[in-house]
């Protein structure tokens, strides 16, 4: 092979001053292969790189050896437009290796030593990984929270104290629910924030900062789900306990648990029904919206039949998302109460179709 | 029922009290036992367990979750020092968007605290968040323990001595700690 040949001309020549370091690197990994792979020569060659190059990669590689099969990786990704070894079998091989030392292969033997050396360097790895790497820390993500709410082990991160002072309120003292950010950048409970700002007047409760008009009503989605990634029990409990609250409050006579749990899925069915009906009036706005373009160019027939078309799509994804969402929030919802929102969806999902297409005809 | 924190930490009282209490706690806790006042009480009577300020004590004084009684040992170096003085601490239901009804119970001589045990101190009234605690309700105590605000005074008499003769002014202040907080 072609190839092979600079890395020979790396150990011959390198007789100047550094002779001493790459025999030891020689005897240390019998090979030079181990840090210049034929794809990275290759790679090189591509690039236009001489040999001296070569060579000074070479130590490069023995100084940094991480840094450069990153950088290597990511560069034959670039190159060859493949990757070499797919993230998901060099994950099989890591989790097999842990349980059965494995025929060595060179390459993946300098890859494994330099990811046993730590677990901070496995993380940075896993960012330099590809999407395919991304997207399955992503399903891990959402296997944990489904298998914490199935009531295992949470998961342990070691400043999980740490961070459940900073995202707790400092009004109720709990996470913060669905939390609300001041102008002056204070989280809090959206329902403790405007309590507070109704009885304790429009101050930020931590500094004193006068709070801006209607800002403080709005969630902070990110925080609020990065909450609701890391503390899923606490969420769950204060969603109940407020559920809870608020059957108390409309039937305030007591009941078996049985009973209070179909209270709550009835609360549930009223807040996906309202829920929907948002949708309906949404698209009754945009349906107007339409008829109001359509009279003022009854020409625009074409752009009409599109807009007809687009709000069709959009009530579809609306529909799927606050389905989506209510499920996930009330998963202990019974199934009678779950078709007969599906019904109710689908019947208003129809009743969309044949106004739009009435519309169209 | 018992409260953890007010069992071990106070003297306990009478017991013919607990009877008589039990009847009216029962009543309360059906009542407003989930509320988020209740919960918040909860929450920082856990706190205080867990990490008590120096020189502090306080829990609920028996039953009832929303009155306690707190200790504040006069700081070193203070005309206070070693003096146990008793505070009341009554929380009011819509907690914490109002501030707690802190009383001296123990007789002191200092310009920010009046003949009837009421506090001149601007976080118990005015300036409330409901971001403070009680943990930072009594912090602020110990700090008026250690710097009187004059300013601010529920005794202006006591203010002028604190300001123009300040020996005397320790000197009454100790005698009173002898008298009183010992």
């Amino acid at each position: 092979m072609v190839n092979e040949t600079p890395s020979k001309v790396t150990i011959d020549r390198s007789g100047n001053g550094s002779k001493e370091a790459s025999i030891t690197r020689q005897k240390n990994s019998e090979n030079a292969e181990i840090f210049i792979s034929p794809r990275f020569k290759s790679a090189a060659a591509m690039a236009g790189w001489d040999e001296e190059d070569l060579i000074l990669a070479s130590f490069f590689v023995d100084d940094t050896p991480e840094r450069i099969s990153s950088k290597r990786r990511r560069r034959s990704n670039l190159l060859f437009k493949i990757t070499p070894t797919s993230s998901g079998s060099r994950r099989k091989q890591r989790i097999k290796q842990s349980a059965i030392p494995l025929p060595v292969v060179d390459l993946e033997k300098v890859i494994r030593q330099e990811e046993e050396k730590s677990a901070e360097k496995k993380k940075k790895k896993k960012e330099v990984k590809g999407e395919t790497q991304e997207e399955e820390m992503r399903k891990g993500k959402e296997e944990k929270i489904i298998s914490e709410q199935k009531s295992s082990p949470p998961v342990v991160l070691p400043c999980i104290d740490k961070l459940r002072d900073e995202l707790s309120c400092a009004i109720c003292l709990e996470i913060c629910f669905e939390p609300s950010t001041t102008s002056c950048g204070h989280s809090f409970c959206k329902k403790c924030l405007r309590s507070a700002a109704d009885k304790c007047g429009r101050k930020c409760p931590k500094c004193r900062q006068l709070i801006g008009n209607g800002r403080y009503c709005t969630v902070n989605t990110v925080l609020w789900n990065t909450i609701q990634l890391l503390f899923p029990k606490e969420v769950e409990a204060q969603r109940a306990a407020a559920s809870a609250n608020l059957n108390g409050k409309e039937t305030p006579s007591p009941r078996n648990p049985n009973q209070r749990l179909r209270g709550r899925n009835r609360e549930t069915a009223v807040q996906q029904e309202r829920l929907q009906r948002e949708d309906l009036s949404r698209l009754l706005v945009s349906e107007e919206r339409s008829e109001r373009r359509n009279n003022r160019a009854a020409g625009v027939r074409l752009d009409q039949d599109r807009d007809a078309a687009l709000a069709l799509r959009l009530q579809r994804q609306e529909f799927a998302s606050a389905f989506g969402v209510t499920t996930t929030a009330a998963r202990a919802s019974s199934s009678s109460s779950a078709s007969s929102n599906l019904s109710l969806a689908r019947a208003n999902l129809r009743a969309m179709a044949s106004r739009a297409v009435r519309r169209q005809g | 029922m018992m409260t953890p924190g007010g069992s071990g930490r106070f003297r306990p009282l009478p017991t013919a009290m607990y009877a008589g209490y039990s009847g009216t706690a029962s009543s309360w806790v059906a009542k407003t036992s989930v509320s988020a006042s209740g919960k918040r009480i909860q929450r920082e009577m856990a706190e205080l367990n867990v990490d008590p300020p120096t020189d502090c004590s306080a829990g609920p004084k028996g039953d009832n979750l929303y009155h306690w009684i707190a200790t504040i040992i006069g700081p070193l170096g203070t005309p206070y020092e070693g003096g146990i003085f008793f505070l009341d601490i009554i929380f009011p239901s819509d907690y914490p968007f109002k501030p707690p009804k802190v009383v001296f119970k123990t007789r002191i001589y200092h310009c920010n605290v009046d003949t009837a045990g009421n506090l001149s101190v601007e976080i118990l009234r005015d300036s409330w968040s409901p971001a403070l605690t009680i943990t930072k309700v009594l912090q602020a105590m110990r700090s008026i323990f250690l710097k009187p605000e004059p300013y601010n005074p529920a005794l202006p008499v006591i203010t002028r001595l604190y300001l123009s003769d300040r020996e005397k002014h320790d000197e009454v202040a100790k005698e009173w700690t002898l008298r009183f907080a010992k």
